[in-house]
């Protein structure tokens, strides 16, 4: 259950979403994402308020550990995302070194590991063309060389003027990666701001994510 | 919103969601399951049906007269797709159910319902597949059909074609089960015993409305075996036609309301509800269209046409009071030879189902057996099911001279005694291979 969980969010920027487990990080994804439904609240895009129906035209939803289409090839996945959204080839070749897509294009989605699950997932993801992306533990999986990795491939994504808005329980990589936090713990909004502006909240000046995260919750 | 582009039937996203739902059918083992057992099914129908044809035929040294009268249609076409039946009834649903169960499972409809497109066209993709599905399951029987003429046998297009009317028809119906059962329930197994529970449900009230009359017969007469027994005679019924299209829409709809979990509980009940009321309606309405043809090339389903010209002129109500339980086999001669036709040539009709036991056996009244006649006032009883006596009955009632039926050709029939010449080898050798290798060609993609 969620209340009164609100936050801002701007061009090019990345927000996350951090919070123990149970706090209702992958609920607020999903309510925004419309896949689950809410008793109340809004969600304004540019400052209009915008339908459950044409919300999925600002932003997609990449879940944490489905298996899409497992019977498919990786490659097919990838391809149908790319026509799909119109995305020129070169896009997704970006994708392929970065992501390591190449050794597994031909592997079955049902044949993945964890971390190449993981890989597929944002690969899918950032072949959509929505100016609002989701991303539910995007590295969940993945070793520190790929995390390294991926960090770097969505700090690039969002030099692109595209949001992104990634819910991490690795505090450690969610200060890395993120422009600003929205700390959230029994279904409520704790703190929003950057890692300054939690530190100043928390009263710990050098304090980390974790020791803030302590403090606040 | 850049990237964002109008969502049509001939978008081309369209189009990639339906190359997605195609591959996902190759990619189903219940779909080669389908198409394997299918050939058995059909292979074994046809088989069974032409020894029995060419006995009837006189191959087996029959009475002579039997072999008049016979017909492709009850002899060959009806038993020989009577698989597809079986098929519509136990596998189809399961490919239909696949195709919904598995995105559900696997968490593919949390991304499916982001994708371009409402959620009704991207259900239209699943249905066009599974139609595709249907249809390609039809090989073995078309192929029946074929062998059929390779052997010198006769078929009546008009008939033929009402048939597959019927199975394609069913399939659609089958397909719009699998779905919304898919739809409401949380995995394939669950939906698989939704979808068997429906089906045994409509055998029962098959059973039970049997000779029953009023509105409980009406019903079941619209089950999927009862619809396709229409067909089956060579009578095309719109209202059955249309009954089954809705029916088989409004499950399409039924599963996207479930599909749609953005939505709470309450709205989807709500939804299920509106939906219901708005489909019965439809269906009451679709139901009470008369328009029927009889396509059968014996003319079955009607009285000769001097019979039907004499009844066409009687505007006053009839009433038929029949005092035969349900499992009385003369209920079931006065049912198709006489009922069937006189609701196609009377536009006023009303038949009264009086007995009170189901079986007959025991039943003590006096009356039992008699079937009474009563039309503008004056009433009349008959014991007979025999067409003629009956309508002199009905023409006596009516002041309407009986018409002269001397002039009248009756129908040939098309006696064959033909040997199912590489039947066997067809359907249980060379369809089973060629869907092996093709699902091991394709698996490859």
């Amino acid at each position: 259950m969620l209340a009164d969980v609100s936050f801002t969010v701007g061009a090019g920027e990345v927000l996350g979403l951090i919070g123990p487990n149970g706090a209702g990080k992958t609920t607020v994804l999903e309510c925004l994402a419309g896949l689950l439904p809410i008793n109340s609240g809004t969600f304004k895009y540019h400052g209009d308020p915008l339908s459950s129906r044409r919300r999925k035209e600002a932003l997609f939803y990449v879940p944490d550990g489905i298996l899409p289409w497992a019977q498919q090839t990786v490659k097919w996945l990838l391809t149908f995302f790319e026509r799909l959204y119109s995305q020129a080839p070169e896009k997704l070749a970006g994708l392929a070194g970065p992501l390591r897509l190449d050794e597994i294009s031909r592997s079955r989605v049902v044949n993945l590991s964890k971390g190449e699950r993981k890989r597929v997932l944002l690969a899918v993801g950032l072949l959509t063309s929505q100016p609002l992306l989701l991303l539910d533990e995007p590295f969940d999986g993945l070793d520190l060389r790929q995390t390294r990795e991926v960090m770097t491939l969505l700090r690039n994504e969002s030099a692109t003027g595209r949001t992104l808005f990634v819910s991490i329980h690795q505090l450690n990589d969610a200060a890395k990666v993120c422009d600003r936090l929205v700390l959230l713990n029994a279904g409520k909004r704790v703190a929003e701001g950057t890692l300054g502006e939690l530190q100043a909240q928390a009263n710990l000046k050098d304090g980390g994510l974790e020791e803030i995260f302590l403090a606040l919750t | 919103m850049a990237g964002w582009r109008k969502f049509s039937l001939r978008s081309p996203s369209f189009l990639q969601l339906l190359a997605k739902e195609f591959r996902e059918l190759l990619a189903s083992r219940a779909f080669w399951l389908l198409l394997l057992f299918v050939g058995f099914l059909v292979g074994h129908s046809f088989i069974t049906a032409v020894g029995l044809y060419a006995e009837m035929s006189g191959n087996g040294n029959g009475p002579a007269a039997l072999p008049q009268g016979l017909s492709s249609l009850d002899g060959i076409l009806v038993p020989t797709w009577g698989a597809y039946d079986l098929a519509a009834t136990l596998l189809f649903p399961f490919v239909a159910i696949r195709m919904v169960s598995s995105e559900k499972e696997s968490g593919a409809l949390k991304l499916l319902l982001q994708l371009p497109g409402t959620l009704s066209s991207k259900l239209a993709a699943k249905g066009l597949v599974l139609l595709f599905a249907w249809l390609v399951s039809w090989l073995p029987g078309i192929a029946a059909i074929v062998l059929w003429h390779s052997y010198g046998g006769h078929t009546y297009a008009p008939e033929t074609v009402n048939l597959l009317l019927g199975h394609l028809l069913r399939g659609l119906l089958s397909g719009g089960l699998g779905v919304a059962a898919a739809g409401l329930a949380d995995g394939a197994a669950s939906a698989a015993i939704v979808t068997l529970a429906f089906t045994v449900g409509t055998w029962a009230l098959d059973f039970v409305a049997a000779g029953r009359g009023g509105f409980v017969q009406q019903l079941a007469s619209y089950t999927p075996t009862a619809a396709l027994r229409s067909f089956e005679q060579g009578l095309l019924r719109f209202s059955v036609l249309a009954v089954m299209l809705l029916v088989s829409i409004a499950a399409f709809v039924l599963a996207g309301i479930w599909l749609n979990i953005g939505r709470t509980i309450k709205f989807r009940l709500v939804a299920t509800l509106v939906l219901a009321v708005v489909t019965a309606g439809a269906v009451w309405i679709a139901a009470n269209v008369r328009a029927t043809r009889d396509q059968s090339e014996n003319h079955r389903n009607s009285f000769s046409p001097v019979d039907e010209a004499a009844l066409g002129g009687i505007k006053q109500p009839l009433k038929i009071t029949i005092l035969l339980s349900p499992e009385d086999p003369r209920l079931t001669d006065f049912e198709q030879n006489i009922l069937r036709k006189l609701r196609r040539s009377l536009d006023k009709l009303e038949v009264e189902y009086a007995a009170s036991s189901r079986t007959g056996l025991f039943d003590s009244e006096e009356h039992y057996g008699e079937i009474w006649y009563e039309l503008g006032g004056q009433k009349t009883v008959e014991r007979s099911t025999i067409e003629e006596v009956v309508l002199d009955q009905i023409y006596t009632l009516a002041g309407v001279s009986a018409p002269d039926r001397s002039g009248e050709e009756g129908f040939p029939g098309y006696p064959l005694a033909a040997q199912p010449k590489h039947a066997a080898a067809i359907f249980y050798l060379f369809w089973p291979l060629v869907v092996i290798v093709t699902w091991w060609l394709l698996r490859r993609l």
